[in-house]
C-alpha cells in the first residue's frame, strides 16, 4: 500500500496530515525545518504508534491534561496521531473484554507503554486490576515494550502517595532493562508526552536525559531563570499579600516558591493553550517535575520540597532573598566568585546548576 | 441457581472499580461493589502544613480538578478563622463552573455513551451531510485499517443499543466534538487558575490572581461558546436518547436504588448559605420533602472494608481509620457513609431532586421517567444548562466588585495556621456531596478525613448489611446475556463514579501504618 492510501487508511487527507505534521513539529518544540524530516519518520511507519497506556495509583489527572491539548487537539491525538490499545478510562470494552484485549496487544509487543500513575509496594493488595497485583500487569506490559514513558510525578518518582502508608514507588524502581523516558509533572504537560513519542518515531532513540531520565529539551532549564518575576528577584520584591496591587507581579520566594529548584520549561511554554501557568497566576511553583516533589518517601530519607506555602531550607541573602545552601555553597566555594556580588552569586548558582545538569545527563547516556 | 460474573476493570470511569453480581433468571439478585486502589492521601498530611491540605487534596483527583481543593480550603479557613472575600467566593465559582462545564458532558460523550451507540452503524449512514459523511469516513476507514482501539473492542450492542445510522453518526461526530469542547472547558477554568487539571489559583483564605479585565472577557467568549454547546448540543442529545430509545430503560427505572438523596448544596451565592443548587436531604423518594442537612448525621461503617473494626461507625470529625487487609468478610477500600443511618445517593439527581427545577420535572412527569440510570444522565444534563445559564451573571458581579474597589481575593491576615482549630467544608462537586474534615493541633494537621461522593455512591454494605447506593441499584437490573453484561456498566457509569475520590485512609499515631502482614 503507498503512502496516499495507508493515509486515507487512517482518514486523514495529505491536506490533513501536513497540517497535522506542523502541529506536532511545534508541539516538539523543534523547529519548522524539522517537518519534512518528521513528515518522512511518520510516513515510513506504516501504522500509528500503538501505545499501552497503563493506570496505576493515579488520580486521571495526567489523561486530563493531554485531552486539554490543543493543536494537536485531543482527537487528532486519540484517532489520527496514537493507536491507543488500552487506556482504561477511554476505552470502549469493560472486564475481561478489556483484559484479553490487553494480553493480545502485550503479546504483539513494540508499543510505547505509557504509565500514569504509582505502584504500591508495601502490600500488592493497595492496587489490583482484574484481581491481579498492578506491578505484575506493569512487568509484564514492559517486557515487550519498545520503551516506558512514566508521566506526571506519580509514575515516575511516585509523587504525592510516595509519602503514604502504600510506599507508593515510580516505573524506574520497578522496571528495569527497559529505556525509561521520565515526563514528571503534576500533571504532566501534553506537549511533553506528543513531542516524546513523536521524537521517538523521528530519531527511534530515546531523547537526550538528565540524571532524573527527564528529557533535557524540556526540563535542562531551572525554570527560576526563566521565570517572568526573575528582575523582582533580583531588586528584593517579593510578594507578601495578594490583595496589594503593588505586589501583583512580585517574586513569590517569600510564598514558597520552589523555582529556584526546579527544571521545567514552565515559564516558556505555559498550559492550557498557553494561557497561563501557576506562577502567572501568582501561585507559587510547588516544584511538581522534581524527584522530590512535596514529601519524603516513607522507605527512603530524600528530603521532600513541603511545606509549599512557606521558605523552606534557604539561606537569606539580602538583596536577592534566598538561594538554598546546597547551591549556594558550591558557588561560595568556588574561588571564581571570590568578591562577586551577591546578585552575581544568585546568578551563577542558578546558572552553574543548570550546567552541571546538562552534564551529568550527558554522562548517563 | 445464581450465576456469579465479575466485572474487573470496569473501565470509562475515574479509578479502579471492579463489580461482582450474581444472575438468576436474567436479572442481577445481588451486586458487590469494590474499589481495589488505596493511596492514603490523608495519612501523608498529618503532621503537615494545613495550607498545604488545599494543594495536596486537589491531587486526589483530576477530573473533577478544582473540587478538592475548593472544599479542602473552605475546610482550612474554617479551621484557621479565615473569612473569603466575596470576589474570591465569584472567583472560585467560575473556576470551579468551567469544570463542571467540562465534568459533565465528558461523562456523557466519553465515558457513557459507547455503552448506548453500535458505534459500527456509522457505517450505514445515508445522509448527505458533510461532516457526519466525514465521520463515517473517518470510521469506516479505521475499521477497513484493522485499528478501531479505543472504540473497539467492547460489549455487543443489546436491544436498547441506539442503531438508527443518522442518529449514531450524529452521535459520534459530538462524541469528537465534545473532545474539543472538554480542552475548552479547561482552557477557561486556567485563565483564572493557573492551569487545569489542578489548577494553583485556590490556597487557603481566597484566590491568589485578580484578572483583569481581558482575562474577564476571554473567559467570557468561551462561555458563550460552552453555553450554546451545552443547551443545543449536549442537552438536546439526552434529550433525543432519553426520550426515545433510551426511554423503555428510563421509565422501568432501570438503576433506581434506595431513594434516599443528599445533597450539601451547589456553588455558593453569599457567604450566609445560599447555594446555585440548593441543600437538602430526602428519604424514600419523598421528594415533596427535603429536609435541612445535618452533618451531625453522618457516620462511616467499615464492616465489610479493608479497615480495622474499632475504627467503624464514626462521625467523620472523629474518624480515624487503620487498614486490615487480612478483614476476612471485607471486599473494598471504600467505607461505608451513612446519614441517619441510611444509604444516601448523591450527585446531579440528588441536586434536581431537590432543586425541582419546572422543566425539569415537567419532562420527568411527562414521559414518565423514574429514578434510575436515565434520569441521572438527564439530571446532569439538565444541571449543566442551568449552570451555564448562571454563569455569565458571576462575571457580572465580578466585574461589578472590581468596579467598586472589591480587590481583596485573600484574607491574609488568618493565613499564618493557629496553635489549634478544627473545621469542616462541606460543598458539592460534580458527582455530588463533597466533605473535607480537618484538625489541627501544635500549628500542624493533626488528622484529616474526606467523605467524598463516590464513597457514597459505590459505598460496600454497612454494620446492618445495607447494600451501599449502587449495590441497591444494580439489584432486578436485565442481564440476559452473562456474556455481555453491558446493563450493568450502564448503570455503574451512570453515577459516574470517581474510586480515586473514593479511597482514602487516615491513620493515627504512627506515622507508618503497616498493621496488617505484608504478603
Amino acid at each position: 500500500m503507498d503512502f496516499q492510501s495507508r493515509l486515507e487508511a487512517r482518514g486523514l487527507s495529505r491536506r490533513d496530515f501536513i497540517k497535522l505534521i506542523g502541529t506536532v513539529t511545534a508541539a516538539l518544540q523543534l523547529p519548522a525545518i524539522y517537518q519534512p524530516r518528521i513528515a518522512q519518520a511518520v510516513e515510513n511507519a506504516a501504522n500509528k504508534p500503538a501505545v499501552i497506556w497503563l493506570e496505576g495509583q493515579d488520580c486521571t489527572g495526567c489523561t486530563e491534561s493531554i485531552l486539554s491539548s490543543f493543536n494537536p487537539g485531543p482527537t487528532e491525538i486519540v484517532l489520527d496521531l496514537l493507536s491507543i490499545r488500552y487506556h482504561e478510562t477511554i476505552m470502549a470494552g469493560a472486564g475481561e473484554t478489556a483484559e484479553s484485549w490487553l494480553a493480545e496487544n502485550i503479546k504483539q509487543g513494540g508499543y510505547l507503554l505509557v504509565v500514569e500513575g504509582s505502584i504500591p509496594t508495601a502490600d500488592d493488595r493497595f492496587l489490583t486490576i482484574g484481581g491481579r497485583p498492578f506491578r505484575q500487569i506493569l512487568q509484564e506490559a514492559a517486557a515487550n515494550a519498545a520503551a516506558v514513558v512514566p508521566i506526571g510525578a506519580c509514575a515516575c518518582y511516585g509523587g504525592i502517595p510516595a509519602a503514604g502508608p502504600t510506599e507508593a514507588k515510580g516505573v524506574q524502581d520497578i522496571i528495569s532493562g527497559k529505556p525509561i523516558i521520565n515526563l514528571p509533572g503534576c500533571p504532566v504537560k501534553p506537549n511533553w508526552l506528543l513531542g516524546t513519542i513523536l521524537h521517538y518515531l523521528v530519531f527511534n532513540q530515546v531523547p537526550e536525559l538528565d540524571s532524573n531520565k527527564r528529557p533535557l529539551a524540556y526540563f535542562g532549564g531551572l525554570l527560576h531563570d526563566n521565570c517572568p518575576r526573575r528582575g523582582h528577584f533580583e531588586k528584593g520584591e517579593f510578594l507578601t499579600d495578594w490583595n496589594d496591587p503593588a505586589q501583583k507581579d512580585f517574586c513569590l520566594l517569600l510564598r514558597g516558591c520552589k523555582g529556584p529548584k526546579t527544571y521545567t520549561d514552565c515559564a516558556q511554554s505555559w498550559w492550557n493553550d498557553g494561557v497561563n501557568f501557576c506562577i502567572n497566576a501568582s501561585s507559587p511553583c510547588a516544584g511538581c517535575t522534581q524527584p522530590e516533589f512535596y514529601a519524603a518517601g516513607l522507605s527512603d530519607n530524600r528530603a521532600g520540597l513541603a511545606p509549599l506555602y512557606v521558605r523552606t531550607d534557604t539561606m537569606s541573602l539580602p538583596g536577592i532573598g534566598g538561594v538554598n545552601p546546597e547551591t549556594a555553597g558550591k558557588v561560595m566555594a568556588g574561588a571564581s566568585v571570590a568578591g562577586a556580588g551577591i546578585h552575581l552569586v544568585g546568578n551563577i548558582a542558578t546558572g552553574r546548576l543548570k550546567q552541571e545538569k546538562a552534564e551529568e545527563g550527558r554522562r548517563d547516556k | 441457581m445464581a450465576q456469579k460474573i465479575v466485572i474487573d476493570p470496569i473501565t470509562r470511569i475515574e479509578g479502579h472499580l471492579k463489580v461482582e453480581v450474581e444472575i438468576e433468571n436474567g436479572k442481577v439478585v445481588n451486586a458487590k461493589a469494590s474499589g481495589t486502589m488505596a493511596r492514603g492521601i490523608e495519612t501523608l498530611l498529618k503532621g503537615k502544613d494545613p495550607r498545604d491540605a488545599t494543594y495536596v487534596t486537589e491531587r486526589v483527583c483530576g477530573v473533577c480538578a478544582g473540587s478538592h481543593g475548593w472544599v479542602s480550603s473552605v475546610a482550612v479557613e474554617n479551621a484557621q478563622g479565615a473569612k473569603l472575600p466575596q470576589t474570591a467566593r465569584v472567583l472560585r465559582n467560575l473556576i470551579l463552573g468551567a469544570m463542571w462545564l467540562h465534568d459533565h458532558p465528558l461523562h456523557f460523550y466519553h465515558l457513557s455513551a459507547l455503552d448506548y451507540l453500535d458505534v459500527t452503524m456509522v457505517a450505514y449512514y445515508q445522509g448527505q451531510d458533510p461532516k457526519l459523511l466525514a465521520v463515517k469516513d473517518k470510521i469506516v476507514k479505521l475499521v477497513k485499517a484493522g485499528d478501531t482501539s479505543p472504540l473497539l473492542p467492547r460489549y455487543k450492542p443489546d436491544e436498547f443499543s441506539v442503531n438508527d445510522p443518522d442518529l449514531v453518526t450524529t452521535a459520534v461526530s459530538h462524541y469528537l466534538m465534545a473532545l474539543e469542547m472538554q480542552a475548552k472547558a479547561k482552557k477557561m477554568s486556567a485563565i483564572f487558575s493557573g492551569k487545569q487539571p489542578h489548577q494553583s489559583s485556590i490556597v487557603a483564605g481566597g484566590v491568589t490572581m485578580l484578572p483583569d479585565l481581558s482575562k474577564i472577557e476571554q473567559f467570557r467568549s468561551l462561555l458563550a461558546e460552552q453555553s450554546d454547546y451545552v443547551e443545543k448540543v449536549y442537552w438536546q442529545d439526552v434529550l433525543t436518547f432519553g426520550a426515545g430509545p433510551l426511554l423503555p430503560l428510563a421509565r422501568a427505572g432501570v438503576g433506581g436504588g434506595h431513594g434516599h438523596y443528599l445533597t450539601y448544596g451547589g456553588f455558593p451565592l453569599d457567604d450566609k448559605g445560599k447555594f446555585l443548587f440548593p441543600a437538602g436531604v430526602i428519604f424514600d423518594n419523598q421528594f415533596g420533602n427535603v429536609l435541612p442537612v445535618d452533618p451531625a448525621q453522618i457516620s462511616e461503617a467499615v464492616k465489610y472494608s479493608w479497615y480495622s473494626e474499632q475504627t467503624g461507625s464514626k462521625n467523620p470529625s472523629e474518624g480515624e481509620t487503620i487498614f486490615d487487609l487480612n478483614k476476612p468478610e471485607a471486599y473494598s477500600f471504600v467505607k461505608a457513609p451513612r446519614y441517619n443511618g441510611k444509604p444516601m445517593e448523591v450527585g446531579p439527581l440528588a441536586r434536581m431532586l431537590v432543586l425541582k427545577p419546572q422543566p425539569f420535572m415537567d419532562l420527568v412527569t411527562r414521559y414518565g421517567i423514574k429514578p434510575g440510570a436515565v434520569a441521572r444522565h438527564a439530571a446532569r444534563a439538565y444541571e449543566t444548562v442551568l449552570l451555564a445559564k448562571a454563569m455569565p451573571a458571576w462575571l457580572d458581579e465580578l466585574e461589578d466588585l472590581i468596579k467598586h474597589g472589591e480587590t481583596r481575593i485573600h484574607d491574609t491576615e488568618h493565613w499564618d495556621p493557629p496553635a489549634t482549630g478544627e473545621g469542616s467544608g462541606l460543598i458539592d462537586a460534580p458527582r455530588g456531596a463533597l466533605g473535607h474534615w480537618i484538625q489541627i493541633s501544635g500549628h500542624k494537621i493533626a488528622n484529616y478525613q474526606m467523605v467524598v461522593p463516590t464513597t457514597w455512591n459505590h459505598s460496600p454494605r454497612d454494620e446492618h448489611d445495607q447494600p451501599g447506593p449502587l449495590e441497591q441499584a444494580l439489584i432486578g437490573v436485565p442481564v440476559p446475556d452473562p456474556e455481555n453484561p453491558v446493563n450493568v456498566v450502564r448503570v455503574v457509569r451512570s453515577y459516574d463514579p470517581c474510586l480515586a475520590c473514593a479511597i482514602h485512609i487516615i491513620q493515627p499515631e504512627s506515622n507508618r501504618i503497616l498493621e496488617f502482614q505484608i504478603g
